[in-house]
């Protein structure tokens, strides 16, 4: 089975020449969509977080607003929306105001290369991997502005952590994504997916891709801010790390775009380890690969990543928050020398041709 | 006529908005805001580089300057205790010293852009430029391969990295490995 891919960037170019209105209009659609988007995952993602951390703390969780508390988001949204937006004096006002919007861009623009399925990516780069690297560095400098421009020593400190922490474990994450990218032979993600086709890498690359999703996983898990790693904001520690000053609008954009972070990394972990939105295929096994094709591949990739939205979430209920030696220890005495081994391994693996279903 | 306006009409404004950051990087007072123009100037190279149908660079260029060395200099922005630059008067060695370096790159550059060193100006002339054959010719030993540059340039990191461990080693350390128990 072959797939039709084709990005909305490049359904727009189709139609530029013929009929460029229509093409403005795709555009403008697309953008209400990814906004749309943005903001319904958004307020799922709180709920589901609220609802899980309720449940494995044997509570459970919102339940008056609306069905077991569906609206509980909407509500808080809406609050959070009418509250007094703050900008603290002898503060750099214009910092203040560009730091959380710096974050949520850098967020919107990985954003648009997910490949959600064979038609639903928004623009397909062939420099894909790079480009979801390269932009996602926009976030930590929204993190370090804010926490700069609130004039407030915690805020700074976080912000400080948080940057230390970034920058450190950017290192072993692009180690990781490397090993996908050298099995794959290309940095496009549309094709990573597609090169998924006989299997997932996570089990096809004899050991070296369990490896490296872990690595991309606690890597992620650091990048993101979130448990055990969120020492940019311990709120017994720091208040509330980088954002203690924002209020209102300013703070539900870091709110949003640290959730949406976290959706961000689940759908890469998926993208590169899990086959993305390719089903679950064995080889050349036909029989089973039909049935498996059966369920769209849309919702595959939902399925992957909730999946791993979840185990993220798992991560919260479960790990210690780290201290700032543990933390520095772990990534450069141990993921990072496990990082350039299994990279070493996986080139041998690649150049020998010795992985499974290797053409 | 108009396919051909719009990238010159990009052209203009990533110009545009270059010029105007850059400026206020030289001018700026807080010198945070102006690492955050200079985040702006490198982000708007990138937009050329696009233009320029090279996707990797531009890639590579917000990788490199923004994500990582704009990031280092807020670092230590952040980590040193001014908040605006200090120094009103500079002396005048250093005025007559600044205007001159200025000068001679600005020479330099004019002189470079007039002559005719770049040869592969014509379109024809542009060499591949995906991935692939990036990447093999920083691996080409042979008389168009880049190998030879690119060990030096991993020697001279790999020595600047080993110099800043050196550097931030704090001394207690060294000087309790040096002496021995009891």
């Amino acid at each position: 089975m072959s797939w039709q891919v084709k990005s909305i960037a490049e359904r727009t170019g189709d139609l530029l020449p013929g009929s460029p209105w229509t093409a403005v209009l795709y555009v403008l659609l697309t953008i209400l969509a990814v906004t749309a988007f943005v903001t319904v995952a958004g307020l799922v993602l709180i709920y589901a977080e609220r609802k899980i951390a309720a449940h494995f703390q044997c509570r459970v969780g919102p339940m008056r607003v609306g069905w077991h508390g569906v609206l509980q988001s909407i509500a808080d949204a809406i609050k959070l929306l009418m509250k007094e937006d703050i900008v603290p004096r002898d503060a750099d006002a214009l910092l203040h105001i560009l730091a959380p919007v710096l974050s949520f861009a850098g967020m919107l623009l990985v954003m648009i290369a997910l490949p959600m399925s064979p038609t639903v990516q928004v623009s397909d780069m062939n420099i894909g991997v790079l480009y979801v690297t390269a932009v996602s560095g926009l976030g930590v400098l929204g993190i370090l502005l804010g926490g700069w421009s609130s004039n407030n020593k915690w805020s700074l400190l976080g912000a400080m952590r948080a940057g230390a922490q970034i920058i450190s474990y950017e290192v072993s994450a692009t180690l990781a994504l490397l090993v996908v990218v050298l099995f794959a032979g290309t940095l496009q993600l549309s094709g990573i997916v597609q090169s998924q086709e006989t299997g997932w890498w996570i089990w096809r690359a004899h050991g070296c891709g369990i490896v490296a999703f872990a690595i991309f996983l606690i890597a992620g898990t650091a990048e993101i801010n979130r448990t055990p790693f969120d020492l940019a904001e311990g709120e017994s520690e720091l208040t509330a790390g980088f954002h203690t000053e924002y209020s209102g609008l300013r703070f539900s954009f870091f709110f949003l775009s640290e959730f949406l972070n976290m959706f961000v990394l689940a759908a890469m972990a998926s993208t590169l380890f899990f086959g993305g939105w390719m089903p679950l295929h064995i080889g050349h096994f036909a029989g089973f690969n039909g049935i498996m094709d059966l369920l769209p591949p849309g919702l595959w990739f939902t399925l992957k990543t909730t999946a791993m939205i979840f185990l993220i979430m798992w991560f919260r209920w479960t790990f210690p928050r780290l201290r700032v030696d543990q933390l520095m220890r772990l990534e450069w005495k141990i993921l990072l020398p496990i990082g350039f081994v299994n990279l070493f391994v996986s080139a041998a693996c690649v150049v020998t041709g010795f992985y499974f279903f290797a053409q | 006529m108009l396919a051909s306006a719009i990238p010159t009409l990009i052209f203009y404004l990533l110009a545009a908005i270059s010029l105007t950051l850059a400026w206020s990087v030289v001018t700026g007072r807080r010198i945070l805001r102006a690492a955050v123009s200079l985040m702006g100037v490198l982000g708007a190279s990138a937009g050329l580089y696009l233009l320029l149908d090279s996707p990797f660079l531009a890639g590579v260029q917000v990788l490199v300057y923004v994500g990582g060395i704009v990031v280092l200099l807020v670092f230590a922005v952040m980590l040193t205790r001014t908040t605006e630059l200090l120094e009103d008067h500079p002396t005048r060695l250093r005025q007559i010293v600044g205007s001159a370096v200025a000068t001679g790159f600005f020479l330099l550059s004019y002189f470079m852009m007039t002559s005719d060193v770049f040869a592969s100006r014509t379109l024809s002339a542009l060499p591949k430029n995906d991935v692939a054959a990036i990447g093999r010719a920083l691996l080409d030993t042979g008389e168009h391969g880049y190998a030879l540059p690119f060990e030096v340039v991993s020697l001279l990191l790999l020595a600047a990295m080993i110099g800043g461990i050196v550097i931030a080693r704090k001394p207690t350390a060294l000087a309790k490995s040096e002496v021995p128990h009891g």
